[in-house]
Order: structure tokens, then C-alpha cells, then sequence
């Protein structure tokens, strides 16, 4: 934020400063710069109270930075129309304005969100309500007083899109659109202003300041230009900035996280989604599976094509496990014309008209063999459930009488495409078999030759208009966050005779700032003639 | 072969070089402020970087992918940004005070990837499908040079917080009259928040340089935290827009991603108390280490719980 500067009371005051917020003081310089004469002394006193900030209001001049001189804020007009009830409106919406715009409200409706979310993550979301009267029993509330009645009246078991949360959520983005118009704008408009200061010892009172003895202020102002400063001057004075990027920057972070939270809502109330597992040779309309996500969610002339899945496979590392998995998709429009055809795997999905497919899963679904030089059979695949995360799939061919109570037979196990394991009518362990290996096995008389394993793919499908924005709103994000790390530094120097009187401040990049300032003043050169001063 | 040796010897030497730094700063900052330990242990820590970078490199090539699959090398690698934002300033500025905090840092982080409680995990291992993807390296090296950065930071403003109530603490024992002590203590923490000298004959040079001591930590810690800052904003964003590119959703309230954003929101929170002068010095520090146990409930805390899309990090302790 701004330092008000503290003015010397018996000259007039070239230009005045008032904020919101306005800082009071300035802190001290470090005192390690003595060069020549004169010793800066590390000693400053607070010079105003703090004001109260929500009346002031900076009301500025035009919209090029110009010089400025003495400059009173005008007061705030109340418009003297006829209709009272657009007073009303007004001085009502400058209220709720200057309400929403408060930073210590801002602070509480953040750490409301935070608080919020923590609780969303530690209570189990979307499960049936008899899972939280388990849980959250009434006759053993946690902390005395929380049971399920708290949960599910406030909504916290869909946190995420309980009214509570979002209402907090836009509450937030009101704050935000009121802060960058009342105080981030104005900040701006102010800073964008260059003035001169004409008395050495309003400079010798900035954060930094310190005396060149022979040195004249053009070499200054070119060595300055020369470090990447803009420099202006005017006589004896100049004024000089750097950064002041970092200053447009937030107002741009505010811009960008209201992008964000309206592309979000977009899509949340207008995408479809939906996921499928379909088995390889098999099709299915986009329009059967894709569901909508909200009220303003309209189905477009995409969601008539149809898509074929024409092969699945798996990729495998050398240990056995999986590497990648990949679907060729053939996607065919209405009139069963073939309009795209790819490979999608992990990490790359189809799109195509606003409709993205991505490959998430896989399955087996069935297993073709040959039984006794017959077939060939397909016999279903059904996954088992085991701990832990690795798939393991089965199947079973029955042996004998199949309508028996006691139905006997040979059982197969697979964990992926690779390879099938099985078992005999006991259930002991036979050998295994790779599909297209041809080789057959006997098992307690019958002859089994594994044909082909035929996998499923599973996909998810989505469309979503407000990718776009929130896209946008992403880059722009990450561009003015960096952009405001900058810090905005401005320099003023007087020539004082054969000395010149450097000062200046900086928002941000406090710690490194004088040791900048001391490499960039040891660079000034030193004019021992008198005569040099005059030409310069 | 060639590189699990490699890799052990490399382990040990950064883990032995980085130990005997902190014993040099230790006893610099206990005895007298001597240039030759100070500086032999500035080499030492430019030697730990070099020694974990060339950990990570023989890690990359050996196993194919980049070094950052599984909680192991993700904590070299949070040792490897703690090293970097080290020496990163050194060459700046010659002295600094982040020095000890990120020395120690290092070595606290380092000793526990090394330690036997996660030996299970220190092959490496192949990645799952889901990984393999360009964005793996810049969503989850941004997440892990924020968490360093962040760390440091809020590190900075703990120690603040602790020399600011340790002075008002003992400055408000050492009076005698009682209502002195009260006003005394009252306009001392008025001081610290506001940082104005006042030529009183209460204080003296040693409070001279410890208020200033306080001033350095604040913005030290202030511009490390909003560069941190930056890179978990880049962070959480490419993990949001490659969530898009893998599954179709840029966020889906998972844990990790929630706890993410919650890490974010209260950094937000710090860098917006700054802007208010009166809310600057403890206030802030007090959010920044707000800030701190939150990064480790992110870091380690969901990790513990092994569930949603980020369970590539849990781990369980087993003492072997």
C-alpha cells in the first residue's frame, strides 16, 4: 500500500496524497549510507493518525497522468435530481458498496470458505442419510453438540454444493467485484501520477535517501534509463519508476478469479456427463449416455453420432504390468458416415463438436474358447472383488450335467489381457494359457484352447461450455500473479547546487531496495571540475 | 547396479554434508560470528545441491520417467527446492537470514526420505498410465517448489512471533512498579507493530538490532511466501487443467486438490493482511503459521489417508 509522505509544514505542499488505507509513517532507513558530508539520520516520527478510511474517497482528476499540483479532492457531490428515489438507490448502493468492500470482511468470508471446505473433506460426502445417522449418532455427539441433524439440515454431506458454500462462494465474488471498483482502481489512478518534488528535504525524508556530493542529475537520469527505469525530467528535478506493473497486476488477479468462478458456474449448470463400459465390436449413442448436469444444459446435433469401438488393447511393461491402455474409436454420424476415427488412451482423448471422450478404464467382459475343437464359445467375464487395487477377473465353463446342484467344472482367472490361469474341476491350479497362443490344455479330460480374450473399454464422456472461460481465466491467473510480484519502486532527486538528493520507495521489494539503490548510485560519476556541472 | 550404488553414495553424501553445515551454523549463531565457518558452510550447502541434483538426474535416467511418482522422490525433491532456495539468495545478497531455516530444512526433509521408516519405496518404480503425461513434471515440481517456498516462510514467521512475545515477555517481568509494567509492555507491543524508535532510555542498542532483526524476518518472510505464492497458484492451476485433459473434469473436490486450494486461500488471507499497516508484524506471522500446519496437513495428512485421485503418494509406516 501507499505511504502517505510526510511533508515538510513550512513550504507548500507540491502535491497531496489521500487514500484509503492510508499508511501514517515511514520506516526507518538503514544507516550505512554515509557518503560525503552527510550522514542521513535513521530517525522518523509518525506524523497523523490513521484515518478513518471508508469516508474518503479519491475522486481524480482525467485519465492521462499529468503533472499535478496542489490538489484538494473535491467533495462528493449528491446529485440534486428531482427523483428522490434514485438518491435513495444511490446512497444505498455506495453503502452496500463501501460494506462489501471492506478487507476485514473479505478476511472472514475466505476463511469462512476455507473452514468450510476443511469440513467438507473430513465428512464423508454424498452417502445415504442411514450412513450419517450411523455415524454422526445423536446420543454421542462429537464436540457435545454435532450430530447428523447438523449435517444434513446445513447440507454439509454434498458440501460442495450445499447453499451454504455457495452462497459464501458468491458473497465472496461480490467482495471481490467491490473491492477492485472502490479502492484497486482509484490506487491505480493514483500511482499512474508522476509528480516532482522541489525540496530536498522532503526527499532526504523518503524510505531511502541519500546525497551524491558532485554529481550532476543527468548522469543520474541516464544511468537510471539505463537500469530500466522510466525516467522524466523537469530543471533541477526528476522522477523516475520502476514496475509499475506489479501495481495493474491485482486488479487483474481479481478479474481473473471472478472469470474462473463465472466460467465454473457455467459449467455447472449447463455440461453434460456421463461414462460407459463397452465391450470391444460394440456401439452406443452419445446421446444415451451423456446426461445433463443442470437447467441450462441443451443437447446439440453431436449427441446423435454414434460410436464404435473397433479394438481395445493394453500395452504392458516388462514386469507384467500395465503401461497404457488404448480404444480405437470410430465415431459415425446420423447417416452412418464414418467422421472420425482415433486412438485414445490416457492422457489423450477424443473431441469432437464439444464432445470429449476420455479412456478411464478398462474391463474384461468375455473370454472366447475353443472347447474340444468346438466353438468358438464366449463365456462371460465377471471381475472379483480382492484387497487392494489390482483387478482380477474371472470365468467358469461348467463340466458335466449343468443343471445339477453341484455343477463342477474348470474355473479361469485373469488379471489383464495378458494371460489366463486355470483351475480344475477341484479347484487345483492346471496352467496357464496365453489367448492366441494355440496351444490347448487338458484339463481332467476336456480340451481347452484359449481363443481370445476380448476386453472392454470403459470411457467417459463430456461437454462443457464453460471450459473456455475458465481456461482464460486459468491463464490469465497465472500471468498477473507473477505479474504482481513486481515491485513498484520510484525515485526523485533534486539538484541541490553540485549535490543531488536522491530518494525513493518501494511497495514490495523492501529488503533488496537500498542494496539496488547503492549499485546503481556508485555508477553516478564523480565531477571534480566546476566547469563540468554547467555543460552537463 | 552401477546405480543403486551411485544413488546410495550420493544419498549419504548430501545427508553428511548437510549435517555438519548445520553444526557450523549452530555454532555460529551460539559463539562468535567467525567469516571462515560461515563460509566453508555456504560450500557445503552448494555441494548438498549439487549432490541431490545429481541424485534426482541418476533417478530421471535409470527409471525412464521424471523423478517425482511416488512420496519418496517427492520428498528428495522437497529437500532438492529447499537447497535451491538457499543459494538461490547467496548470490544476490551475500548474507542472509534465511540460511539456518533452509539448511535445517533440508536436512530434516532429507533424513526423513532416507530414514527407515519409508525403505520400501526407495526403488524406483514404473508409472501408472494415468501419469504418464508432459504436465506431471510442471503441476507436481511447481507444487513441490511452493511447498519449500511456503515452508520457508512461514518458518520465518514463526521464529518472528516467537522473538516478538519472547521481548514482550520479558520486558513487561523486568519492571517494578506494576503499572508501569502494564503501559510499558502495552507501548512496547504498540512498537513492535508499529516500528518506530523512540528515544527513551528503555532501550537500548540490543533492542535496536533485535527490533530490526524483526523487520527483516517480516520481509524476508513476506517475499519468500508470495513467491511461493506464485508457483502454487501455477501449481494448482496446471494440475487443474490436466485433471481436464485426463478425466474431464479441471476440478472435482478431491481431497488433495480441496486441501491445495485451502493452502492457497490462506496464503491469500496473509498477503492481504499485508496491505493494512496495522495488521502487519504479528498478525500476518500469526497466519502465515496458520499456514505452515496446513501445508503439512496437505503434504502428509491426505497422503495418510490414501484415498481420491492423488493416492500415487500414501504410504504406510512400517519399521523394518
Amino acid at each position: 500500500m501507499e505511504t502517505l509522505l510526510t511533508l515538510n509544514p513550512l513550504k507548500p505542499q507540491p502535491h497531496f496524497f489521500k487514500y484509503p488505507n492510508s499508511r501514517t509513517y515511514t520506516p526507518v532507513t538503514n544507516n550505512n549510507n554515509c557518503r560525503g558530508l552527510f550522514c542521513p539520520v535513521s530517525c522518523k516520527l509518525s506524523s497523523q493518525p490513521s484515518k478513518d478510511t471508508t469516508k474518503n474517497k479519491v475522486v481524480v482528476p482525467g485519465a492521462a497522468p499529468s503533472l499535478s499540483e496542489d490538489n484538494e479532492p473535491p467533495a462528493v457531490v449528491e446529485s440534486r435530481s428531482k427523483n428522490t428515489a434514485g438518491v435513495v438507490v444511490r446512497r444505498l448502493s455506495k453503502r452496500v458498496l463501501s460494506f462489501l468492500a471492506n478487507l476485514p470482511l473479505a478476511l472472514g468470508e475466505m476463511f469462512t470458505i476455507a473452514g468450510l471446505m476443511a469440513l467438507g473433506t473430513a465428512i464423508d460426502q454424498g452417502e445415504k442419510p442411514e450412513y450419517y445417522f450411523q455415524k454422526y449418532p445423536e446420543d454421542n455427539p462429537i464436540l457435545g453438540f454435532f450430530t447428523w441433524r447438523w449435517i444434513l439440515t446445513l447440507g454439509f454431506d454434498h458440501m460442495f454444493s450445499s447453499p451454504v458454500f455457495l452462497g459464501t462462494l458468491v458473497l465472496l465474488a461480490a467482495s471481490l467485484m467491490a473491492c477492485t471498483y472502490t479502492t484497486q482502481i482509484p490506487m491505480v489512478k493514483v500511482a499512474r501520477r508522476w509528480s516532482f518534488l522541489h525540496s530536498a528535504n522532503t526527499i532526504r525524508k523518503l524510505e531511502f535517501s541519500d546525497s551524491l556530493p558532485k554529481a550532476s542529475i543527468q548522469d543520474l537520469g541516464v544511468i537510471l534509463s539505463g537500469s530500466g527505469y522510466e525516467v522524466f525530467l523537469k530543471g533541477p528535478s526528476l522522477y523516475a519508476f520502476k514496475g509499475l506493473a506489479g501495481r495493474f497486476a491485482p486488479i487483474g488477479v481479481h478479474i481473473a478469479l471472478l472469470l474462473i468462478m463465472g466460467g465454473g458456474t457455467y459449467s455447472a449448470i449447463g455440461s453434460f456427463k456421463g461414462s460407459v463400459t463397452v465391450p470391444q465390436g460394440l456401439n452406443f449413442v452419445m446421446g444415451d449416455v451423456l446426461g445433463p448436469n443442470g437447467f441450462l444444459s441443451t443437447p446439440t446435433e453431436a449427441f446423435n453420432t454414434e460410436v464404435h469401438v473397433n479394438r481395445f488393447y493394453m500395452d504392458y511393461y516388462d514386469s507384467g504390468e500395465v503401461s497404457q491402455f488404448h480404444t480405437d474409436l470410430s465415431l459415425f454420424d446420423i447417416d452412418g458416415k464414418e467422421v472420425m476415427r482415433k486412438t485414445i488412451s490416457v492422457n489423450d482423448p477424443l473431441r469432437y463438436e464439444g464432445v470429449t471422450i476420455y479412456q478411464t478404464d478398462w474391463s474384461i467382459s468375455a473370454l472366447q474358447i475353443l472347447k474340444d475343437d468346438e466353438g468358438p464359445y464366449n463365456l462371460a467375464v465377471a471381475p472379483l472383488t480382492v484387497n487392494g487395487d489390482k483387478k482380477l477377473y474371472g470365468s467358469f465353463l461348467p463340466v458335466g450335467n449343468a443343471d445339477s446342484t453341484n455343477v463342477k467344472g474348470i474355473s479361469m482367472l485373469l488379471r489383464d489381457l495378458q494371460s489366463v490361469v486355470l483351475y480344475d474341476e477341484e479347484g487345483k491350479f492346471a496352467g496357464v494359457r496365453r489367448p492366441n497362443s494355440k496351444l490347448p490344455i487338458e484339463i481332467n479330460g476336456t480340451k481347452i484352447e484359449i481363443v481370445d480374450a476380448i476386453g472392454s473399454s470403459g470411457l467417459d464422456m463430456k461437454t462443457d461450455p464453460g471450459v473456455p472461460i475458465v481456461y482464460a481465466g486459468f491463464g490469465a491467473l497465472m500471468l498477473t500473479t507473477c505479474i504482481s510480484y513486481l515491485s513498484h519502486t520510484q525515485i526523485w532527486a533534486l539538484q541541490d547546487g553540485t549535490t543531488v538528493v536522491v530518494g525513493g520507495k518501494t511497495n514490495r521489494a523492501k529488503i533488496e531496495f537500498p542494496d539496488e539503490m547503492n549499485r546503481v548510485l556508485d555508477r553516478v560519476p564523480e565531477i571534480n571540475e566546476p566547469s563540468d556541472v554547467i555543460c552537463g | 547396479m552401477i546405480f543403486s550404488t551411485l544413488e546410495h553414495i550420493l544419498t549419504h553424501i548430501s545427508f553428511s554434508i548437510v549435517s555438519i553445515v548445520i553444526t557450523l551454523h549452530f555454532i555460529t549463531l551460539l559463539g562468535n560470528e567467525t567469516i571462515k565457518p560461515y563460509d566453508s558452510s555456504e560450500k557445503g550447502m552448494i555441494a548438498t545441491f549439487l549432490c541431490l541434483t545429481g541424485l534426482l538426474m541418476t533417478r530421471w535416467i535409470y527409471s525412464g520417467h521424471f523423478p517425482l511418482s511416488d512420496l519418496y522422490e517427492s520428498l528428495i525433491f522437497l529437500s532438492w527446492s529447499f537447497s535451491l532456495i538457499h543459494i538461490v539468495p547467496y548470490f544476490k545478497i551475500r548474507k542472509n537470514d534465511l540460511t539456518t531455516i533452509t539448511a535445517s530444512s533440508t536436512i530434516f526433509t532429507q533424513g526423513f526420505a532416507t530414514s527407515g521408516l519409508l525403505n520400501e519405496i526407495h526403488k524406483p518404480t514404473i508409472l501408472v498410465p494415468a501419469l504418464q503425461s508432459e504436465w506431471l513434471i510442471m503441476h507436481v515440481s511447481m507444487m513441490i517448489l511452493s511447498y519449500a517456498a511456503l515452508l520457508c516462510g512461514s518458518l520465518l514467521s514463526v521464529a518472528l512471533l516467537v522473538i516478538t512475545f519472547r521481548k514482550i515477555f520479558y520486558s513487561s517481568k523486568s519492571n517494578n512498579l506494576l503499572n508501569e509494567s502494564f503501559s510499558f509492555g502495552e507501548i512496547q507491543y504498540k512498537n513492535e507493530r508499529n516500528k518506530i524508535f523512540q528515544k527513551t532510555s528503555f532501550f537500548s542498542d540490543k533492542n535496536y538490532y533485535k527490533a530490526q532483526f524483526i523487520q527483516q524476518l517480516d520481509y524476508w518472510s513476506y517475499r519468500v511466501i508470495s513467491l511461493g505464492f506464485i508457483f502454487l497458484t501455477i501449481g494448482i492451476l496446471s494440475g487443474a487443467v490436466w485433471a481436464n485433459e485426463a478425466w474431464g473434469s479441471y476440478w472435482s473436490w478431491d481431497p488433495k486438490e480441496t486441501w491445495a486450494f485451502i493452502t492457497w486461500i490462506v496464503f491469500a488471507i496473509y498477503l492481504h493482511t499485508r496491505t493494512k499497516k496495522n495488521l502487519q508484524g504479528a498478525n500476518s506471522a500469526i497466519v502465515a503459521t496458520l499456514g505452515f500446519l496446513i501445508i503439512w496437513i496437505c503434504y502428509f495428512g491426505v497422503n495418510l489417508l490414501g484415498i481420491g485421485l492423488h493416492s500415487y503418494g500414501s504410504f504406510t509406516l512400517t519399521y523394518s
